[in-house]
């Protein structure tokens, strides 16, 4: 693995990003449409709404950075920029933990950004253990980021976008529901249970990062 | 360290099959250090193919090859670092600065940075390096692929059809930047279904359906 590689990958994916602020453009309003539709279909029960809030934010966060990732493969590859990539002559694992690196930081906004609405349209409070809640976001983007950018891959070489939630969804669940429950237990002012449920992040991160790093030279190369 | 070879590529039997229907059958080809090769052919002869085949993008289906004494499917990694495909596609980022997209390359192939702004200067796009590359014309960024061409300054150079929709201007300073490459003794093959200018090339191949049917020197 080249370490320079990894972090030219990172940042000309950010210098991207900055650029046509795809995520911040597109992707956020999305979420928001999706927040509020949840909210007008689930009522004024304000109970309810704190309680399912944390599963909105989540959900809300994985569409957004399914369409994301899924934009990312499609710039790289209507430019023909992935054969560059392709033909680089670095392990392609840097390129995978590049394009990762990036991807966490976009979803990392994301998620945060979609927090600070379902803070404001559901009342959550997000902030009794902002340390906690800004770890269990953090882990959550990675394993959401190191998931879609091994399949966004997938769906571009294939040709398949319609794949991408498809293979995305089920595998990433365990990060999600991990993420919901962390949240949840955050906003009630507890941390009972919370080191476990961040566990089950790290170990989940963990497998995917390895798992990525691994197989993508056998996705990207012919 | 580098392998010493005067046979640059060294294609035996190699044969390339999408979906069950081949696209470049049998080749068998010898290119040698410092020659300029023009591959011809129509639309659909597998041009590309072969191209993208030599330059490691695609595995050959059935035969064996080496390129730059090294073998095709085992060290890729180690081809790719000393050739340049030109390909239809720029593969530069459009959100990105001329600049910025030499400098990213740079850094992927563990070159200086500072390597980018004399590359961009000798393909006379130094006035625009700071313009991304999404306002480009196709002819600016064909000269931008050959000042990434230069920066890296390849053993092998790969092109196709490097001529295609650009205007006069354009084409001369194409000409002018691949007179320099070979100048340098660096390999070149210029797969084209238009002839290069008189005395660029010192070999014609012809392929047809995949196969080669026709080799024969050009006349200096």
């Amino acid at each position: 693995m080249t370490p320079t590689a990894v972090w030219a990958v990172a940042q000309k994916d950010l210098r991207v990003e900055l650029r046509s602020r795809y995520a911040l453009g597109s992707v956020l309003p999305f979420a928001a449409t999706m927040l509020l539709a949840f909210g007008f279909a689930l009522g004024p029960n304000r109970v309810l709404l704190q309680q399912t809030a944390p599963g909105l934010l989540w959900l809300a966060g994985l569409f957004a950075a399914v369409d994301l990732f899924h934009r990312s493969y499609r710039s790289e590859a209507d430019t023909g920029a992935l054969d560059g990539l392709l033909l680089a002559p670095v392990h392609k694992g840097a390129i995978y933990l590049g394009k990762t690196i990036a991807a966490t930081a976009q979803v990392l906004v994301l998620v945060s950004a979609t927090a600070v609405m379902v803070a404001l349209l559901f009342g959550l409070p997000l902030l009794r253990s902002p340390l906690l809640l800004l770890l269990t976001m953090t882990l959550g983007a990675i394993g959401l980021s190191s998931l879609g950018s091994l399949f966004g891959l997938l769906t571009v070489l294939g040709r398949r976008q319609a794949a991408l939630p498809i293979l995305v969804l089920p595998l990433v669940s365990p990060v999600v529901i991990g993420a919901i429950r962390a949240t949840a237990t955050l906003a009630q002012g507890s941390t009972d249970g919370v080191t476990g449920w961040l566990g089950v992040l790290v170990a989940f991160d963990a497998a995917f990062l390895a798992t990525g790093y691994l197989v993508y030279a056998y996705l990207i190369e012919d | 360290m580098a392998a010493v070879t005067s046979t640059v590529i060294e294609l035996r039997g190699v044969t390339r099959v999408f979906d069950g229907l081949p696209a470049v059958s049998q080749v068998v080809l010898d290119v040698a250090a410092g020659e300029t090769l023009w591959l011809c052919g129509s639309n659909g002869s597998g041009k590309s193919t072969l191209l993208r085949v030599i330059a490691t993008a695609l595995s050959p289906t059935f035969g064996t090859g080496r390129v730059l004494g090294l073998d095709l499917r085992s060290e890729r990694d180690e081809i790719r670092s000393r050739l340049e495909l030109l390909g239809h596609q720029s593969r530069f980022y459009g959100d990105l600065t001329a600049l910025e997209n030499l400098r990213f390359v740079a850094r992927l192939y563990g070159l200086g940075a500072r390597r980018a702004l004399p590359a961009l200067e000798r393909a006379g796009l130094d006035e625009v390096a700071g313009v991304r590359t999404a306002s480009f014309s196709h002819g600016m960024r064909q000269r931008l692929a050959l000042a990434r061409c230069l920066m890296r300054d390849p053993e092998l150079v790969l092109l196709d059809e490097p001529y295609a929709g650009l205007d006069v201007d354009a084409r001369v300073l194409v000409d002018d930047l691949l007179t320099d490459v070979r100048t340098r003794g660096r390999t070149l093959v210029i797969a084209s279904h238009e002839p290069p200018p008189d005395g660029s090339v010192s070999r014609r191949v012809l392929l047809e359906a995949g196969r080669i049917v026709t080799r024969e020197p050009v006349p200096g």
